[in-house]
């Protein structure tokens, strides 16, 4: 018999939710019952809190006495705590880590990243980083004369201009004989400074992970090592991006 | 660079070991991972990916000769390499294909090596060209020797003394390859136990950091550097005084080589790359001026 039913349906005409008239288009999608009911129970809940509020305000014993009176400032309308909030030893994002994987884990994702990194330092040299440390250079002369007539251009035999290129600054003798090769088309060398810089900040997001791996794979060792029962002692607080310091007291092992 | 003194930056402590030792790296990754694809699409290629010959990067010629400049995707210092198709340490090749020639390049790392170091940080001479006699002391597992034997070419020869066993193994392996590396596994403070194998040479290169290494570079420079030779010191400050301050350090030294009729002529401190670190480039016994 139900075979006989699903044949009907399949010639019966679809359903069709009923939508917004054209005439009331203005008025966005038309409502549901069930979109009704998300907004309503929206509205009781803010106006249950509102009311909790205000009977608690009005029940309010004018004499009872709180903490925050004496711990809290009023500094232009607002409340200020006196003492600064203790500052968060470990961030949500590392709670997280910890608290779902275990150090082999972590510490697999960090060897695999430190992998990565060695090898696009292998062919990313920092050749012209803006914010790059600087090399400090001396040239040794023989006499005074020669410090104060001293060019630095000349000396090196370069163009002035290039003075500033420290990777690489070519004799004016190779600027004559020799040639750039390969991909010289401007619009080649725009697509691989694109494909370059895009490569650096692969390179820099990834020092930066490998950093975070670290703090959080040292974290957990360190909270593993409390277990120990020998005395120890804190050194140094825990920061969000450096474990706790102990020191443990010597025993001799047998 | 030595095994010993692998930089680790300044974290130190427990949970190490994660920098991969000298050569052992990571090779290649292409074949033979997962499941075999089958069915034909993209099977055999195996081996390097990245570079796949087009004009993908631009090399230029760089002031030293020998040495070029790769900017593609990449942003290398890179040697001509003269065993192609062959990677010494694990570092990157490129290929360029000009006309119908087929020139190969490795990169060359300079957060491993001193020399390459010095010579993104505009060092002014290396001295290290083309046909050059280079003895090399500290060469350890041959990496930078073998950018150095790039860049003397087949004319040139690279005596290269290390002291170690262990990494002088990997160096006889790099000399296996490369005719013009002489290898010798030897005390560098005992130049007169190799002396029948080095002849004069134009130029030492050292890197061994150890406290009386510009006395090893001078007995060096007595035997073997031809007069008005150069030579090229690599100085770590804390492997020669780690309470000083490395000015001072580098100064000291600078006095102890005028002491040894070398002759400093340039200085440079080596960051980004290295911290604490500086290359001096000096003239051995250089001709005394002509008088105006």
């Amino acid at each position: 018999m139900s075979s006989f039913r699903k044949a009907l349906k399949s010639r019966q005409r679809n359903h069709h939710e009923r939508s917004q008239p054209g005439s009331r288009k203005q008025l966005g999608l038309l409502e549901k019952k069930k979109d009704y009911k998300l907004r309503a129970d929206d509205y009781h809940k803010k106006q249950n809190t509102l009311a909790a509020l205000r009977k608690k305000a009005l029940e309010k014993n004018p004499d009872e006495f709180y903490f925050n009176m004496i711990s809290s400032k009023l500094q232009d309308g607002v409340h200020i705590a006196k003492k600064p909030k203790e500052e968060v030893e470990v961030t949500e994002e590392q709670k997280k880590v910890m608290r779902t994987q275990d150090i082999k884990y972590v510490e697999m994702k960090r060897v695999s990243e430190a992998k990565k990194i060695e090898r696009l330092k292998g062919e990313l040299h920092l050749l012209d980083a803006d914010s790059k440390q600087k090399n400090k250079h001396t040239f040794f002369v023989d006499s005074k004369k020669e410090v104060q007539s001293f060019d630095l251009a000349q000396h090196l035999q370069t163009a002035p201009e290039l003075v500033d290129r420290v990777y690489n600054r070519p004799t004016l003798k190779t600027l004559e004989t020799k040639s750039i090769q390969g991909a010289t088309e401007p619009h080649t060398m725009k697509k691989l400074a694109r494909q370059r810089k895009h490569q650096y900040t692969v390179l820099s997001q990834r020092i930066d992970r490998e950093k975070k791996m670290f703090v959080i794979s040292q974290k957990i060792q360190t909270r593993k090592d409390l277990q120990d029962k020998t005395k120890k002692v804190k050194v140094k607080k825990e920061t969000p991006n450096a474990a706790a310091i102990y020191k443990f007291e010597a025993k001799r092992k047998r | 660079m030595k095994p010993g003194f692998s930089p680790r930056g300044d974290r130190g402590g427990r949970g190490g070991g994660f920098k991969s030792p000298e050569g052992g790296g990571f090779r290649g990754r292409g074949g033979g991972r997962g499941t075999p694809r089958g069915r034909g699409g993209r099977g055999g290629r195996g081996g390097r990916g990245g570079f796949g010959g087009g004009k993908k990067v631009l090399i230029e010629p760089h002031r030293h000769e020998g040495v070029f400049i790769c900017r593609g995707k990449e942003d290398a210092l890179v040697t001509k390499n003269m065993v192609v198709g062959d990677s010494v340490y694990g570092e990157k090749r490129i290929g360029v294909e000009e006309g119908e020639t087929k020139i190969e390049y490795r990169a060359w790392n300079p957060f491993r090596s001193k020399l390459a170091a010095a010579i993104l940080g505009g060092v002014d001479q290396i001295h290290i060209k083309p046909g050059a006699k280079v003895l090399y002391l500290g060469a350890a597992s041959g990496t930078t020797v073998s950018h150095v034997s790039d860049i003397v070419g087949p004319e040139g020869l690279v005596y290269a003394v290390e002291f170690s066993h262990r990494s002088g193994r990997d160096l006889l392996n790099v000399a296996k390859k490369r005719t013009n590396i002489i290898p010798i596994i030897e005390d560098a403070r005992h130049p007169h136990k190799y002396r029948m194998l080095v002849g004069m040479v134009d130029v030492i290169f050292a890197d061994v950091a150890q406290p009386d290494q510009t006395r090893i570079v001078a007995l060096n420079a007595h035997n073997f550097l031809k007069n008005g030779g150069h030579f090229v010191i690599s100085i770590k400050a804390n492997c020669i005084d780690s309470t000083a301050a490395p000015e001072a350090v580098f100064a000291s030294e600078v006095k102890k080589m005028s002491a040894e009729q070398m002759k400093p002529q340039e200085q440079l401190t080596l960051e980004p790359y290295e911290r604490d670190h500086a290359v001096v480039v000096g003239i051995y016994r250089p001709a005394p001026k002509q008088k105006k």
